[in-house]
């Protein structure tokens, strides 16, 4: 992990076409981070990321053709 | 016909060979870019199934707008990204998981589907409403034992 | 710009591969941690506006 201090209204840039910049600093609990990234490139929450991941890997963890076509049988 | 049922009718009547492209993939399956559409003849689920990855298969359903309001919006850049110009054209489509729970299979609210049949580019849009439910029970699993008599 | 306010401990994904993290809070200074591929170039803003730009004929 590359470890970098920024005050407000600094940045980080990443390859060619990412920008992060400190935009506000709460009281030592919170900092908000603006993200310039080309529109072709997700930004999320770490958390809500991993969340949908699992569930991703959750719907694909069987043969869903097979059930889809087990589900439908009498159809 | 509605547009959303003439798109939803498109996507099940597609040609197999024809691939849809997922720029970034799906959430967790980056690499995994393009698919096939696979239609067991279901009215109302498709599987689509990943070219070079046959793990990478998702049984996608339409948005429903009576059971869930008004199907998701895009930002202009992600309207960008499916090169689409009238977001009305758009399909949404929810992920469902049949594989968690042995009485529900359950549609991922919170991560839809867009696909752009003019494009035939799609992506997994994470919605930003901590309110839309991951495992919302979709429809029962099927009766086993009905099945099997049924299969007899 | 998107903006996302984080707290200590938390991170950001951007794309596939790159997270960045709030380690520390400290008055208006942030400790920021990048986790990316070794092929992504970090740098503060102020460095990367005076790097040589690439001539364009070597492109």
């Amino acid at each position: 992990m590359i470890v970098l201090r920024r005050k407000l209204g600094q940045a980080i840039c990443l390859g060619d076409d990412i920008r992060i910049v400190v935009t506000k600093v709460e009281s030592n609990t919170r900092a908000h981070l603006g993200i310039e990234a080309p529109e072709s490139t997700p930004v999320h929450r770490l958390e809500i990321y991993e969340k949908i991941k699992q569930e991703n890997c959750a719907a694909t963890q069987g043969d869903a053709l097979a059930w889809l076509q087990g589900a439908t049988h009498d159809t | 016909m509605t547009h959303k049922e003439l798109a939803w009718k498109a996507i099940v009547e597609v040609e197999q060979s024809e691939i849809f492209v997922f720029p970034q993939g799906m959430v967790g399956f980056p690499d995994t870019n393009d698919f096939v559409m696979l239609n067991s003849g279901h009215g109302d689920i498709v599987c689509m199934q990943a070219t070079d990855r046959a793990e990478a298969a998702f049984l996608l359903t339409p948005w429903d707008e009576h059971r869930l309001g008004e199907s998701p919006k895009l930002t202009s850049d992600q309207l960008a990204c499916l090169q689409c110009q009238d977001e009305n054209k758009l399909l949404w489509l929810l992920v469902l998981n049949p594989f968690s729970d042995v009485k529900w299979v359950s549609a991922n609210l919170r991560a839809p589907v867009a696909i752009n049949l003019d494009s035939s580019l799609g992506m997994q849009c994470i919605q930003a409403n901590p309110k839309l439910d991951l495992h919302f029970q979709w429809i029962r699993q099927p009766d086993p034992a009905q099945q099997a008599a049924e299969a007899c | 710009m998107l903006i996302l306010t984080r707290a200590v401990g938390e991170t950001i994904t951007i794309g596939h591969n790159i997270r960045v993290t709030i380690l520390s809070i400290k008055g208006t200074q942030v400790r920021i941690g990048i986790e990316a591929p070794g092929d992504v170039r970090v740098l503060r803003e102020e460095i990367a506006d005076k790097r040589p730009k690439k001539h364009p004929e070597k492109e």
